[in-house]
């Protein structure tokens, strides 16, 4: 039997695999299809300190081996995420990783301060690819400075596990991963989705109304390696790598880059069963290749 | 809700684009209700990704059979019509809520246009089941797309077709033969109407049916990921209600003249 627990930051998780952010739901939606107590973890839909609505559709359309998808974070708001959404998983021993936002760093820290109370929330993700409006619409996710700051003022409001994940539309992702750990994170998840868009060329419209959306799925795998592997080589701080993961073999892909766990995002539309898949392909491939702790493969790749 | 691979019994082919598929699932025979829909995953790899949404359109309580009625528009209908009795199809559901059959009305007004074809078989079998008297005005463009009226028509439902091209019933629009209908029985308590069919078809109903005294369901169309309410991609607004109803899970059967389109 291979030693499945991996350490991130804090928390110590069952396994490394776990359900990425906006494509699980608050939990309990794919209950019937997955025993979710089988899961490393749960990472809920971004949450924020007043409900969103979301973009107006079309918001997700297909795309070749992926899709795009500009939702605009639509969300119940932290109030009723902690009235209505968290009770519901009371019953299940899965580690619950609450995933936030806002638009200022007060609001982070605000919408911090209320969830990390919970009994319910074993971590913190900090979603830092929303535009942040008081820079003039850049992404809190891509300038280092002020994602250091944010993630400070993040740090000092809890003592649980605060992963900061990182966005791929920067030039390089290592000074933002570096600032992130500057600011005190104890873990980073890599990656959100690739800026993307489409037209549909009879209509002359753009696929989604916001027109520039997010890509996700297989199409974006290789770059989340880049990612993930380039973020190992910068920073000494447990990785979760999120992009494309359709099965176990690519899963042991990102942990062998240099990730200590895994987030299956899209692969939950496609088949809603799909994580649990992946962790025992991550099983089998341990089995087979005679690995005592999953641990072992994190950073194995041969470099020759 | 289930998520299995259930054999495919028959494929076949109404017009050359217009597919018939069956296969057999007790589970979804059992639960599956009219107007709900199963999501379909064509192909096992990873292009095309998602899975494809189709109605349910009849199901066999003594086969476990459950029969799929699509056009080939893309490249998810043409790799699911390009499968053979044998093959697995990989399938999740029912999902959505389905028509809404209680409550008080003796008649039933179906207005279908095209594929909204799909889901009004299963309907029909269910309100006869329920001893109501049916209409359906079906529209289509290409007359060859009408099949499987007789055995209505045998059972006491009053059909009337309209069709683009004149090959059969009445040449023109379905909102026409909606028109001349409710000339009579707009102002009638005991109908209930219900359509499916593509949004610009949708929309003269709705202005028809804000008209009369009835209520009506309509079944929608938006592009689907989850199918399940998880990924919010799917919305659509409803009169009166702040927040976007999610067509796959609130749906996709909704009243009618609540739909706000192009909002
Ligand atoms: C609840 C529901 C029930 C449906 N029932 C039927 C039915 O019984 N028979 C039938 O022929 N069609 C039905 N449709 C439409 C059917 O889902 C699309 O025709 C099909 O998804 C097209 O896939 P494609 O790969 O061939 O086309 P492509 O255009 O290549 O598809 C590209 C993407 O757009 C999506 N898409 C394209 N057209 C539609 C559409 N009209 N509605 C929703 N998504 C779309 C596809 O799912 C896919 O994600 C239904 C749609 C919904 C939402
Ligand atoms: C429909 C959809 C909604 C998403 N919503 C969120 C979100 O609310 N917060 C977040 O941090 N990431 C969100 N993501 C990004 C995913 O968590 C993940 O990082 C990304 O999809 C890449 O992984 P994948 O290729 O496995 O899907 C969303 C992705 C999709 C497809
Ligand atoms: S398709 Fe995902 S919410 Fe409807």
């Amino acid at each position: 039997m291979t030693d499945l627990t991996v350490r991130i930051g804090r928390l110590t998780l069952k396994n490394p695999v776990l359900t990425a952010s906006g494509t699980f739901g608050y939990g309990p939606e794919y209950a019937d299809y997955v025993d979710l107590n089988r899961l490393g973890g749960l990472i809920t839909k971004t949450i924020t300190l007043e409900p969103r609505g979301g973009n107006p559709m079309p918001r997700i359309a297909e795309m070749p081996a992926g899709m795009l998808n500009s939702i605009g974070l639509a969300n119940v708001g932290v109030e009723r995420y902690l009235a209505e959404k968290l009770p519901l998983l009371e019953k299940y021993e899965t580690a619950v990783i609450a995933n936030l936002a806002g638009s200022t760093v007060e609001e982070y820290a605000r919408v911090v301060m209320k969830v990390q109370k919970h009994p319910r929330v074993d971590g913190i993700e900090v979603n830092v690819s929303c535009p942040n409006v008081r820079k003039g619409g850049l992404a809190f996710g891509t300038d280092p400075d002020v994602l250091c700051e944010l993630v400070r003022s993040v740090r000092s409001e809890t003592d649980k596990t605060v992963i900061v994940k990182l966005s791929p539309n920067v030039t390089d992702i290592r000074p933002v991963a570096m600032a992130a750990a500057s600011g005190g994170a104890d873990a980073l998840s890599l990656i959100n989705t690739v800026m993307g868009m489409g037209i549909d060329i009879r209509t002359r419209k753009p696929l989604i109304s916001r027109i520039t959306a997010g890509l996700s799925g297989p199409a974006i795998k290789p770059i989340a390696m880049a990612k993930v592997y380039e973020a190992a080589q910068a920073v000494d701080l447990p990785l979760i790598g999120i992009g494309g993961i359709m099965n176990g073999e690519d899963a042991v892909e990102f942990l062998m880059a240099g990730a200590s766990a895994v987030q299956v995002g899209t692969l939950n539309f496609v088949d809603p069963a799909g994580c649990l898949k992946v962790l025992e392909g991550i099983e089998t491939f341990c089995r087979e290749q005679g690995i005592a702790k999953v641990s072992d493969l994190v950073g194995a790749m041969d470099h020759g | 809700m289930y998520s299995e691979q259930c054999p495919i019994d028959e494929q076949r082919s109404i017009t050359e684009s217009v597919f018939l598929l069956s296969f057999t699932s007790r589970a979804i025979a059992r639960t599956g209700r009219p107007g709900q829909f199963l999501h379909i995953r064509v192909r096992t790899g990873i292009d095309p990704l998602l899975r494809r949404p189709l109605s349910i359109h009849r199901i066999d309580p003594q086969t476990g059979q459950i029969s799929l009625l699509f056009r080939v528009v893309g490249r998810g209908t043409r790799l699911l019509k390009d499968m053979r009795p044998g093959d697995p199809l990989d399938v999740m559901g029912p999902l959505g809520r389905g028509f809404d059959l209680s409550g008080n009305f003796s008649r039933a007004l179906i207005v279908a246009g095209g594929m909204g074809g799909a889901p009004v078989f299963f309907l029909i079998d269910a309100l006869l089941s329920l001893g109501k008297q049916v209409t359906l005005l079906w529209g289509v463009g290409d007359g060859r797309e009408i099949f499987g009226t007789d055995e209505y028509v045998r059972k006491g439902v009053d059909v009337r077709v309209a069709t683009e091209d004149g090959s059969l019933g009445h040449r023109g629009y379905v909102t026409e033969l909606l028109d001349v209908f409710l000339k009579t029985h707009a102002q009638d308590q005991s109908f209930r109407g219900f359509v499916c069919g593509p949004e610009c078809m949708l929309l003269p109903v709705q202005r028809f049916a804000r008209k009369t005294v009835f209520s009506w369901q309509a079944s929608l169309e938006e592009r689907m990921a989850c199918g399940v309410g998880v990924c919010q991609g799917c919305g659509v607004r409803i009169r009166n209600q702040a927040e976007y109803r999610m067509v796959c899970k609130d749906g996709p059967v909704f009243d009618l003249k609540e739909i706000l389109f192009h909002d």
